[in-house]
């Protein structure tokens, strides 16, 4: 059976080889398009994660081994630096795995938008350009919809 | 595992970091390489023995690899012949880099390419068929999103090592 697998003609083999390159940039094109994405509606709370003060948290999830976080990083220190009602922090997620368990956290870097009150009230997936970083942070600081 | 994931907050042995269009050459290359492995590996039949499939050609060039592969991932992506090459022939004839990036993701990244073509290589010495292009096969999909997408392998590994309890703090107080 691994004959017919193996020591295959070199005709077939290239068409092996065409296959292989276009999986990978299947996969590259389907990667990039939900790199990034801004999740709303996340709930539940991180009270303890908050900066005190700060109208809008925005807590970063970053592994060491992360260059996309460096990006994220640059980002929301500069809309904590413009703005003092938003406060931004990086943690390991290794030092807070329950809190990349509570809220479905599978890549880095994933930053929670926390409101006042402590509430995740989006998730930025990836590094997030700036504005959509900013709606994220606006739409925090508004109320959240209690229905009745 | 906790050696591949070295502290952000040490200072790097360059204090501004590599260009990040560095570890991307140098993944272009591999992805070349891997993909004659493949080639090669699936029109040569199975050597008959331990040495014999040792020397088959598509071996041989996959020994090579896992070697350039544990260059970048003991010494670290600065000292690897890629970056030399990439130093001394293309950064010259290219606009400084808009950006600088941290050495760990992609020496992280040659410790992954390490595991996985270390393991084809040795389950083909062993004997087993495919073993050897379905490792050069993976390894080829992960430099192929490195070079051509900037794909951040160790964005997305370091949660699952994580998650899986795989990576864990040593001292919790760190």
């Amino acid at each position: 059976m691994f004959r017919i697998f193996l020591s295959m003609d070199a005709l077939t083999a290239l068409i092996v080889i065409v296959a292989l390159v276009a999986l990978a940039t299947v996969l590259g094109l389907t990667l990039r398009a939900r790199g990034t994405r801004v999740a709303s509606g996340c709930g539940g709370d991180e009270h303890q994660l908050s900066v005190e003060g700060a109208e809008v948290t925005l807590v970063q999830l970053s592994s060491p081994v992360c260059s996309a976080c460096v990006a994220m990083r640059r980002v929301g220190s500069e809309l904590a630096a413009a703005d003092p009602t938003v406060a931004h922090r990086e943690i390991d997620v290794l030092d807070e795995p329950d809190v990349a368990r509570r809220h479905s956290v599978y890549s880095t870097p994933t930053t929670l938008v926390l409101d006042r009150d402590g509430h995740v009230r989006s998730r930025l997936i990836g590094a997030v350009k700036p504005a959509d970083v900013r709606a994220a942070v606006d739409a925090a600081r508004t109320r959240e919809a209690v229905a009745a | 595992m906790s050696a591949a994931t070295p502290n952000p907050n040490v200072t790097p042995s360059q204090p501004f970091g590599i260009d990040p269009r560095g570890p991307r050459f140098g993944a272009s290359i591999t992805a070349v390489l891997l993909l004659i492995v493949v080639l090669l590996g699936l029109t040569e039949p199975l050597g008959a023995d331990l040495v014999a499939r040792a020397l088959q050609p598509s071996a041989l060039l996959l020994t090579v690899i896992v070697a350039l592969f544990a260059w970048g991932a003991f010494a670290g992506i600065e000292k690897h012949p890629y970056g030399a090459i990439y130093r001394r022939l293309i950064a010259p004839r290219l606009a400084p880099p808009t950006e600088r990036e941290h050495p760990a993701p992609p020496t992280f990244a040659q410790l992954v390419g390490l595991l996985v073509t270390a393991t084809g290589l040795v389950l083909h010495l062993a004997g087993v068929p495919g073993a050897l292009v379905v490792a050069a096969s993976a390894a080829f999909i992960a430099a192929f999103l490195n070079a051509v997408f900037a794909y951040c392998l160790g964005c997305q590994l370091y949660v699952l090592l994580v998650r899986l309890g795989v990576l864990r703090r040593s001292n919790p107080a760190a």
